[in-house]
């Protein structure tokens, strides 16, 4: 088949040798009869003569022959089109109309399917990628998802196993990087030599680790990432071999990553475990339960992950065994490895795969509207295309016409709709990246030009055929009356109804996903937070460390901070926080849960010890944030060090732990029993980690007694941001050498936490919106046809008396039934289909009434608009002018 | 072109050219002489319609070609049978057998 049709193409180039190759055979056909001819006793002259008659026309012999050829169809197709492009170009208004609602359909669908190759579908950036797997520790009993990994644990996985060709460990911090126009705050991932090799990621610039670097007391060397490296020193091609300043030693820069995606997060840079302070500690190479650090590992050749997973069970029994200490029973243990493709886009699936069949609809919905004006336009074209039957054309060949004119304005659409999606694509980039660190990879590529170009053909043969085949009925009763509006063409009218009852239905259910996604979005957005996020900037606030290693030196510089930002005009509050509500990494990560003991509740044998996420605050900041107090004090400047160890407690800790005991006074452990804080207060309950999320257990404690911070909160009197630059002003006042990052406030870090709901609905808006529209358009098209077609009879009957309320009233209630019976349908799609968004919503049902009484009014209204705009013709109609056309 | 000479029914040809091919590879020429010779004149094969045939054949897959010099050695185009022309053969003369013998007895009967 594919030979066969490669021949065709082929034969396509080599015409003029298969025209020498025809003439060649025919001639020696004549001259072989002749000589026949000559041997039965002719005269040469005669001979030829004789042999041309008998063998009849050569020329129409070879046409015959290249009829046969089929390579005559890609001829007769060029034929079609240059005659199609003609056509479309006498009827501009209806080519137009047909390729800006194609280029809407395809652009959208492209847009979305570009995303969806570039994160779902395609194999990751990573040579082999498909080959890298996570490995987590869980303790399912705890519900902990991911434990994270010792030294010890990292080490023992990698000599253990049996099916992975490496495992490679990273961590994440953040350091001050000196040496540039102002102290830096860099993202630093802390890897093994190994991490670059195993990934398979090979540098852009310099090298990566080796064995060497990695060595204890090795120079300390910085690879930088992509993003960073064009960020921060502009794409600097001599950046290797630069030296920065960091953790107070040198630090030599050697090479530079690709852009890849990076995983488990974004780093500025990255360094060798050795040069980490944290990781190269004692602590945290003995100590089993340091576990700091995150694991992969790449799968040997023609290992199945299944397999890996069996592998690595095996070990966390030996494990638990070896040192149950470190695995208690009574929180469950077991080692997991995933897919790291799977890691990356989980995420991004559903809403992706939402929107993908969001935009198919859109399409389909262009496709039965440009179907539809192409319908109109073939009952116009009745009489030619029967003049040309008469002249010989088939029926397929007419078809085929009708078919290549729609193809060619799908492709034009087509392109349209790539440029569309091209121009979308900043802002899609940026709407992925809110589930994936696979959003660069997101582009117009070869891949999806294909799909696009695959769409359009689609959707040209799909919205060509419908008129194509309503064609070539009747031709020869529409010659004879000869005239575009002699058949009524009922089968062709029911179509048309058909179509506009699909469109309907469809609309209705894109309106309805709309409509629950913003009815959600509204839901959140009036969740109340359990604090007020106006007029507080938040931002990030890192000495250097190596002037402040101890946890006192550390303490005063956050106290002095405080009373400095405090005295400043414009501020109301200052407070030092280890995290604020909505922190895009708290929501990222989690709660940074530890468990703790209440005294007089002996520890339950089999059950898990009680958590909290743990915060460390000053006095200001549940003012600072209008965090309620519910019962007793917050904290004083008398919670001190020396002072009485104290914590304050949420509601929902109180309620969970204490029930209807009064937790004021009680005491609690985080180190069985070698120390307790006195719980003094309770605080309301705050959305940490999500508007969507119900709030936390939480504990806090005083920066003066547990250490900690990190965060500077400041409540102002005018708007935040206007303060900004001041704040920046009066913390190298203090010291030159700190570094400031995250600076929001904390109203942006509340908006910036809703963002994606906010963007998926805003997505599914437009495409309902589109869809309306598209649907609406179609409608007074159909209505408008209707109208004219009927003029005669709406004549008759207003001569006989029907006023022009009665004839709007019929030709309305014509509409609207099929409106109806599109909305009908659509309920029932409706139903069925927003089960699928269920994960998406918030507080909403997927079968929420008001969402669909709401959008059956929506979309009522429109249509009625729609059907009366064109209705209202009729008043133009005269009587007699109507009674005496034909 | 003499009365007694009869039309070729559509379709037929086809079948006679395959046959013909069936016993050796031909060029065109060759497969006219041959078919009038073997029904002894009765069937005249119009020399011009049997090239779109031979294409329409070669389209189809049922027969191949290629140059090789012929009898007289001059280059000429020879046509050979495929299996798949060969099993093609086998239908039609099946078909033909049971449609003549349909007409044989609808004759007889009247």
């Amino acid at each position: 088949m594919i030979r066969k049709s490669f021949r065709r193409l082929l034969a396509l180039f080599r015409k003029d040798e298969l025209e020498r190759e025809m003439e060649r055979e025919l001639r020696f056909h004549l001259e072989r009869e002749a000589e026949e001819n000559i041997r039965r006793g002719m005269r040469p002259e005669e001979a030829r003569r004789a042999a041309a008659l008998s063998f009849g026309s050569v020329e129409r012999t070879k046409e015959e022959c290249r009829d046969e050829r089929r390579a005559r169809w890609l001829e007769t197709c060029w034929q079609d089109a240059r005659y199609g492009v003609r056509i479309l170009r006498r009827n501009p208004g209806y080519a137009m109309v047909a390729m800006l609602t194609l280029a809407a359909g395809i652009g959208a669908n492209t847009a979305i399917f570009s995303v969806i190759y570039g994160v779902l579908l395609r194999p990751l950036p990573y040579q082999d990628g498909d080959r890298l797997v996570v490995l987590r520790q869980q303790a399912p009993l705890a519900g902990v998802d991911n434990l994270g990994f010792s030294v010890k644990e990292i080490g023992d996985y990698r000599e253990q196993n049996q099916t992975l060709e490496g495992v490679v460990e990273h961590h994440s911090m953040t350091f001050t990087l000196f040496g540039g126009a102002e102290p830096e705050l860099i993202q630093t991932g802390v890897v093994s030599a190994n991490f670059f090799d195993v990934m398979g990621v090979k540098p852009l610039l310099g090298r990566t680790f080796v064995p060497s670097d990695e060595a204890h007391g090795a120079e300390a060397v910085l690879v930088l990432s992509y993003d960073y490296w064009e960020r921060s020193h502009h794409g600097d091609p001599n950046i290797v071999g630069k030296v920065f300043r960091m953790n107070d030693r040198p630090h030599t820069v050697i090479g530079v990553l690709p852009p890849v995606p990076q995983y488990p997060n974004e780093n500025d840079v990255y360094m060798p475990t050795s040069a980490c302070p944290a990781r190269s500690s004692e602590q945290a190479r003995s100590n089993r339960g340091f576990r700091l650090m995150s694991a992969f590992g790449r799968l040997r050749r023609g290992v199945p992950v299944e397999q890996a997973q069996a592998d690595l069970s095996t070990i966390a029994g030996r494990l638990q065994q070896q040192y149950p200490d470190f695995y208690p029973a009574t929180q469950g243990y077991r080692a997991r490895a995933d897919s790291l493709r799977e890691e990356l886009t989980s995420k991004a699936r559903p809403t992706f795969l939402i929107l993908l069949c969001t935009a198919g609809l859109v399409l389909l919905i262009a496709c039965a509207n440009v179907a539809n004006l192409a319908l109109a336009r073939v009952m116009r074209r009745e009489g030619e295309m029967a003049v040309r039957s008469a002249l010989g054309a088939s029926r397929g060949r007419l078809v085929r016409q009708l078919l290549t004119e729609s193809t060619l304005l799908a492709l034009a659409g087509g392109a349209l709709g790539v440029l569309l999606a091209a121009a979308s694509m900043g802002m899609l980039v940026k709407f992925a990246a809110r589930f994936t660190p696979r959003a660069n990879e997101i582009g117009i590529n070869f891949t999806v030009l294909l799909f696009a170009l695959v769409v359009a053909v689609a959707t040209g043969l799909v919205f060509g055929l419908m008129p194509a085949l309503a064609t070539g009925q009747n031709l020869i009763g529409s010659l004879k009356s000869g005239g575009a509006q002699s058949t009524p063409g009922s089968v062709r009218q029911r179509l048309r109804g058909m179509l506009v009852v699909a469109q309907v239905a469809v609309s209705f259910m894109l309106l309805v996903g709309a409509g629950l996604m913003t009815r959600s979005l509204i839901k959140l957005q009036q969740v109340n937070p359990g604090f007020d996020p106006e007029k507080v900037l938040v931002m990030g606030v890192s000495p250097n460390w190596s002037k402040y290693s101890t946890n006192q030196q550390y303490k005063d510089f956050s106290q002095r901070l405080v009373e400095k930002i405090k005295t400043q005009p414009g501020v109301l509050l200052a407070a030092m926080s280890s995290s604020y509500p909505l922190d895009p990494h708290g929501i990222a990560n989690g709660p940074f849960n530890r468990s703790f003991q209440i005294e007089g509740h002996p520890p339950a044998e089999k059950k898990l010890a009680p958590q909290a996420d743990f915060r460390v605050v000053t006095p200001d900041y549940f003012q600072a944030i209008k965090l309620p107090l519910v019962a007793g004090r917050t904290f004083t400047g008398m919670d001190h060090e020396q002072a009485l160890p104290v914590a304050v407690i949420n509601q929902s800790l109180a309620r969970h732990r204490f029930g209807n005991e009064d937790p004021l006074g009680k005491r609690i452990s985080f180190d069985r029993g070698e120390s307790w804080v006195t719980i003094v207060g309770v605080v309301g309950d705050a959305r940490q980690f999500g508007l969507n999320r119900e709030a936390m257990d939480e504990v806090y404690r005083p920066i003066a007694q547990a250490g900690g911070g990190g965060i500077l909160l400041v409540r102002t009197l005018a708007e935040p941001q206007s303060l900004i630059r001041q704040m920046r002003q009066a913390i190298y006042e203090l010291d030159q050498e700190t570094a400031i990052d995250h600076v929001r406030t904390l109203e942006e870090a509340r908006s910036e936490s809703l963002a994606s709901p906010r963007l998926t609905a805003t997505l599914l808006s437009l495409f309902a919106a589109l869809a309306l529209v598209i649907t609406a358009a179609g409608l007074a098209g159909v209505m408008a046809l209707s109208v004219t077609q009927r003029a005669h009879e709406l004549g008759i009957r207003m001569a006989l008396g029907a006023t022009q309320g009665n004839l709007i009233r019929m030709i309305l209630r014509q509409g609207m039934s099929l409106v109806l019976a599109g909305l009908a349908i659509g309920s029932v799609g409706a139903l069925v289909l927003s089960r699928l968004m269920s994960t998406l919503l918030f507080a909403v049902e997927p079968n929420d009434l008001v969402t669909f009484i709401t959008v059956s009014l929506v979309l009522l209204s429109v249509a009625a608009t729609a059907c009366f705009v064109p209705v209202r013709r009729v008043t133009s109609i005269d009587p007699l002018t109507a009674l005496r056309s034909p | 072109m003499a009365k007694s000479k009869s039309d070729l029914l559509q379709g037929t040809l086809d079948m006679l050219v395959l046959k013909t091919l069936a016993l050796e590879p031909m060029h065109g020429w060759g497969i006219s002489q041959r078919i009038q010779q073997i029904s002894e004149g009765v069937l005249s094969v119009n020399q011009g319609s049997l090239y779109p045939a031979l294409y329409r054949l070669e389209e189809q897959g049922w027969i191949t070609s290629e140059w090789s010099s012929s009898e007289n050695n001059r280059q000429a185009k020879y046509y050979k049978l495929t299996r798949a022309g060969r099993k093609q053969l086998d239908e039609e003369a099946e078909n033909w057998a049971r449609l003549s013998t349909a007409i044989n007895q609808i004759l007889k009967t009247s």
